[in-house]
């Protein structure tokens, strides 16, 4: 190594460092500001209600009131809800990414005829709200199928794909991924669905965590359609249960807040977990080279 | 990309040739119910067509929906469970449905047939509901009772009652007593015959209202940017304007609903008497009129001293703050020609699409008898519906006497006999159809004369055959 | 579309099981575009034509409900253009702000599995909790912003309650919610092949021209589908007019899709709210169109077939 490359990787190393710390405080700022609304829900929960409309408004609880998360806690019936919104969300979530997953590869590596028209439709569909389909789908489901209070209709759109923004993203990220390693796989006379899962799948793992949290945050705040398909109160959701709070003509937004403090935790930790995965695998691009 | 754009024709032939699949064999489209164009994949007739054979020992099973907190759904419950106990052929549940929510589900249920046997509805949309044949006749409810639900609160169509409210509520004026001591204003009336005209409002307002130097509006050096306490708000909600326009001599319509006045000058002059209380007064905050919690805001708050809103404010969270400490008073609302309050409640229908109208009807008179659902009215949120509770003074006694209200005297003047004196009107929508439609478009029409943008006169002449179509029902 | 392929050059028998294996691959979705999308949405065409309140039996009236959407409909023009204004501001934000975050949050810094939390925290919370939060920090009087700026002797900004602040308050919100934008593009970083930039280390690129000529490239199919999936969530906006603002003041926050909530689940006007569906399907398509043809240009795709 040259004296002049040795002197330019130290002088590389010592800039690098500066923009970590530049980095570090930048980090820094934008987290305070990203964390300034999630204070301002945390301390409400903390507050009695005529002391969330003080002015001029308090940044901190006169009285910290735990008290509240007790009180909370007994309206919100939380590891029921946990319990029943996990009957939904697990199925949905490994039916959803793994349907995602195969209708993603078929659109990034195979060809077959019509892949255009369906591939089409499928960005279509993509382009209407949940809105739009709600009620010829209540309809269908309740009236058709007779399917009255149940999770199936919550359920049961998972195993039919995912979502098309799902296999979207599937097929984006197979499509990134060098074809000559599954070419090479085909050469040594691999089945495509054995390409599909010793080579394209581990490759994608990143991207299939990620399909596997935003079918589970979708799922943990989809109010509109549990409201809808959801009769019982003992069936109810976490994110029914949100709605607990608001009584007739009057909120309680302390304990909704409480309660709101509560509930994101479980999708915080999954993105914990997950995030092992999807982030700080870097040796699972490895593959690659 | 031409490929791409094949696709996209291809796909749009498909939804049509799909449309027309759905569309026209009627008969093997359960699935979707696609076929409302053909007009006879609807919902009531079939349900209704066929009674249910109830055997003596049966009990027939009625579902009640209403909407609320868990509490309020386990509370109903519990005085279903009473009801249930009481009689051997009824048997009622309750179904709680969330508040932001209600309509919403109701509306869905509707599509497909899947309504409740009897509910309670909002009531912008009850003479709708009733017009489209969604609601049972309830006119025989009260045969042969000694006491009826005051004349005000019965949805009328075509002459018929199609529904009682569930309860009464009107509109008040609440202060905040220590802010008046402290600016050594006198209380407001809450006596009708005292009640306050705009002007002198607007004046007790302005001695209300301080910026950071202690200056009231009007006077020299007065910094309207740096109010720190108003003197009054005025609610802006849609609904409750019309109170306004009837006070100046106008209204939203004429008195069957039927023709739009809100164009007339008494009206949009009313409006904007509203809007100025913020923008030339400099006595009000900015009213967004987009949240319930109007008073928490305003009088517990401590930041604005008087303010308009319904009576179940005292139950929701006036009586709380009062066990706090906080020293509130109720009065009559001022007004600009005539004395006006809106009267309004919640209403309390059958569906149509039951099949045991009778049964209903008998679970919902008990129910909204006031002792078994004393649990709304004692804490305040519900005021009774029935006359004797305002003509008998033991009864009266009986439903204000407790900590959650104001002194006795001051609530029977300024709640009780308010309530049934001339001034208290009812809401249009107890007679008006498409009332949900015209609010929301009225709602929308004023949104810039609060920040005065624009006027009340020109933001309504703008939308004035709008607001007459949406009237029409023209849909 | 980017990546349409030419006839492939295999031989025949590769051919045949290859695209059964892909029609079996595209079962599940195959169901969920016939009985979950396109039938239901037929059946959305179909009530489009009638009068239907949700009550009573409906009656077919033909195109009328569009003819009016575009003639008479007090609420259309205003919605048209509050959505794109919003989509516009939103996806421009949310995309600058969440590469620039991810690129931060891609380089090794301290605590950095904690910070990268942070960030996605907003995606996760329920609408109904951060609109209400958010709502107490913009009221107009009271608010806590307003506190803050009469505290520096600044005048009072309206925030929501201004039909001029609104959108733009309402997209500020949109950008602290991207954290789903900046998880993908995390993931997407990974996928940047670590032996380019050590190569182009060697060779001493700047740390710019390393971004700029390697990240971004190889980033792009991401990117795209960042801006597609923004685009269209955008375009879509509902749960701030819902939770917030009920499309007020006035109609400047009144976003297509609440307009059509508001006509089929409110104000019982549900074949009306279905002939608008088509309306919001048209003008979403169109973007979503411009984008996929603008997207060959620049999309480098390593693993797309032959380009």
């Amino acid at each position: 190594m040259s004296e002049l490359t040795y002197v330019r990787l130290k002088s590389k190393k010592r800039s690098e460092r500066t923009m970590n710390v530049i980095t570090l405080l930048v980090v820094l700022l934008f987290a305070f500001i990203v964390l300034f609304p999630i204070w301002w829900i945390f301390r409400t929960s903390l507050m009695t209600n005529p002391e969330i409309y003080k002015y001029p408004p308090s940044l901190i609880p006169e009285n910290w009131l735990f008290s509240n998360y007790e009180k909370t806690l007994k309206i919100f019936k939380f590891w029921k809800y946990l319990w029943n919104t996990m009957v939904i969300i697990v199925p949905s979530c490994l039916a959803g990414t793994f349907t995602a997953t195969l209708c993603g590869y078929a659109f990034a590596r195979l060809r077959f005829r019509g892949k255009q028209l369906i591939w089409t439709l499928c960005v279509g569909s993509m382009l209407l709200p949940v809105m739009v389909t709600l009620i010829p789908l209540y309809i269908g489901w309740t009236r058709g199928l007779g399917l009255h209070d149940s999770y199936l209709p919550l359920i049961l759109p998972y195993f039919c794909g995912g979502g098309a923004f799902n296999i979207f993203l599937i097929r984006q990220f197979i499509l990134s991924i060098p074809r000559e390693l599954d070419q090479a796989a085909t050469i040594d006379g691999a089945g495509y669905f054995r390409i599909l899962f010793s080579i394209i799948m581990p490759a994608i793992k990143p991207a299939m965590i990620v399909v596997a949290l935003f079918i589970f945050i979708g799922l943990w705040n989809d109010l509109l359609q549990q409201m809808i398909y959801i009769n019982s109160s003992d069936k109810y959701t976490i994110a029914l249960g949100l709605t607990n709070f608001r009584g007739q003509l009057k909120s309680d937004w302390s304990l909704t807040m409480a309660a709101t403090c509560l509930s994101f935790a479980p999708g915080v930790l999954f993105y914990l977990i997950g995030q092992k995965y999807f982030v700080e695998g870097i040796t699972m691009t490895g593959i690659k080279n | 990309m031409k490929a791409m754009k094949k696709g996209m024709m291809l796909s749009v032939v498909m939804i049509l040739i799909l449309a027309m699949i759905v569309g026209c064999g009627s008969n093997n489209n359960k699935n979707t119910n696609a076929s409302p164009s053909e007009g006879k994949a609807s919902t009531a007739p079939e349900t209704t067509t066929e009674p249910e054979k109830t055997s003596k020992t049966e009990k027939v099973k009625i579902t009640y929906s209403m909407w609320g907190s868990a509490e309020e759904g386990s509370k109903t419950q519990e005085a279903a469970d009473k009801f249930n106990a009481t009689q051997d052929r009824i048997e009622v549940e309750v179904q709680a449905i969330p508040w932001e929510n209600y309509m919403t589900k109701l509306n869905t249920q509707a599509t497909a047939g899947q309504l409740p046997d009897t509910g309670i509805l909002k009531e912008d949309g009850v003479i709708q509901w009733s017009s489209d044949g969604m609601l049972n006749d309830v006119s025989s409810m009260y045969e042969g009772s000694d006491s009826k639900p005051l004349d005000s609160l019965a949805y009328k169509y075509q002459g018929k009652t199609v529904a009682y409210a569930a309860a009464n509520e009107i509109l008040l004026l609440y202060y905040n007593k220590d802010m008046f001591d402290k600016a050594n204003v006198p209380y407001p009336p809450s006596v009708l015959e005292k009640a306050w005209t705009w002007d002198e409002f607007v004046a007790a307002a302005k001695k209300l209202t301080n910026d950071k130097n202690g200056k009231h509006p009007g006077e020299d050096g007065f910094d309207s940017q740096g109010i720190v306490q108003y003197g009054a708000s005025v609610e802006n909600l849609a609904w409750q304007l019309e109170t306004w326009a009837l006070s100046n001599g106008g209204g939203f319509y004429n008195n069957d609903g039927t023709e739009v006045r809100i164009g007339e000058d008494a009206s949009t002059e009313a409006i904007q008497k509203v809007a100025d209380l913020y923008l030339k007064d400099h006595v009000a905050p900015l009213s967004v009129g987009q949240t319930d919690d109007g008073i928490q805001r305003t009088i517990i708050a401590g930041t604005v001293a008087m303010a308009t809103n319904g009576q179940w404010n005292v139950g929701t969270s006036l009586n709380a703050a009062k066990e706090a400490g906080l020293k509130y008073g109720v009065a009559v609302l001022p007004y600009m020609k005539e004395k006006v309050t809106l009267n309004t409640g919640g209403a309390n229908v059958v569906f149509s699409q039951t099949k045991h109208p009778q049964e209903a009807m008998e679970w919902l008179k008990w129910y909204t008898a006031e002792e078994n659902n004393w649990g709304l009215i004692s804490s305040g949120i519900w005021m009774p519906i029935l006359e004797k509770w305002y003509t008998d003074e033991t009864l009266t006694h009986k439903w204000v006497d407790n900590p959650n209200f104001p002194p006795y005297d001051e609530y029977k003047s300024a709640v009780v006999d308010y309530a049934q004196s001339s001034a208290a009107r009812p809401a249009s929508w107890f007679f008006t159809n498409n009332t949900t439609d015209f609010n929301t478009l009225l709602g929308s029409s004023l949104g810039d004369v609060w920040t005065g943008k624009t006027t009340a006169k020109d933001a309504i002449a703008k939308n004035l055959e709008a607001l007459k179509a949406a009237n029409k029902g023209d849909k | 579309m980017e990546t349409y392929n030419k006839p492939p050059q295999r031989r025949s028998r590769f051919l045949s099981s290859e695209a059964s294996v892909a029609y079996i691959c595209l079962i599940p979705a195959f169901f969920g575009l016939i009985f979950l999308t396109y039938l239901p949405l037929a059946g959305v065409l179909g009530i489009s034509m009638t009068n239907w309140t949700g009550l009573k039996n409906p009656e077919f009236v033909g195109f009328s409900n569009y003819i009016k959407l575009f003639t008479t409909d007090p609420y259309i023009k205003d919605s048209i253009i509050a959505t794109i204004y919003f989509a516009f501001l939103s996806v421009a934000g949310s995309m600058i702000y969440s590469l620039f975050i991810a690129m931060l949050l891609n380089r090794k810094i301290p605590a950095r599995g904690f910070f990268r939390a942070v960030f996605y925290v907003p995606f996760v919370l329920p609408a109904v909790a951060i609109y209400v939060g958010w709502s107490w920090l913009y009221e107009a009087n009271f608010g806590f912003f307003n506190y803050l700026l009469s505290k520096v002797g600044l005048n009072k900004i309206l925030f929501i309650a201004d039909s001029s602040y609104v959108v733009p308050s309402l997209s500020l919100i949109a950008v602290w919610l991207s954290g789903n934008l900046i998880v993908i593009f995390l993931a997407g970083l990974q996928n940047v092949p670590s032996i380019y930039h050590e190569a182009a280390e060697m060779d001493g690129a700047s740390g710019w021209n390393r971004f700029w000529h390697i990240t971004l490239p190889s980033m792009t199919p991401i990117i795209f589908y960042n801006l597609l999936l923004s685009l269209i969530a955008n375009l879509q906006v509902v749960t701030p007019a819902l939770a917030l603002t009920n499309g007020g003041p006035g109609n400047s926050s009144r976003f297509m899709t609440y307009l059509m909530y508001d006509q089929a689940f409110v104000n019982y006007k549900l074949g009306y709210a279905c002939a608008t569906t088509f309306i919001i399907f048209a003008i979403l398509a169109v973007f979503t169109v411009v984008l996929f043809k603008t997207s060959n240009r620049w999309i480098f795709s390593e693993g797309g077939d032959d380009k």
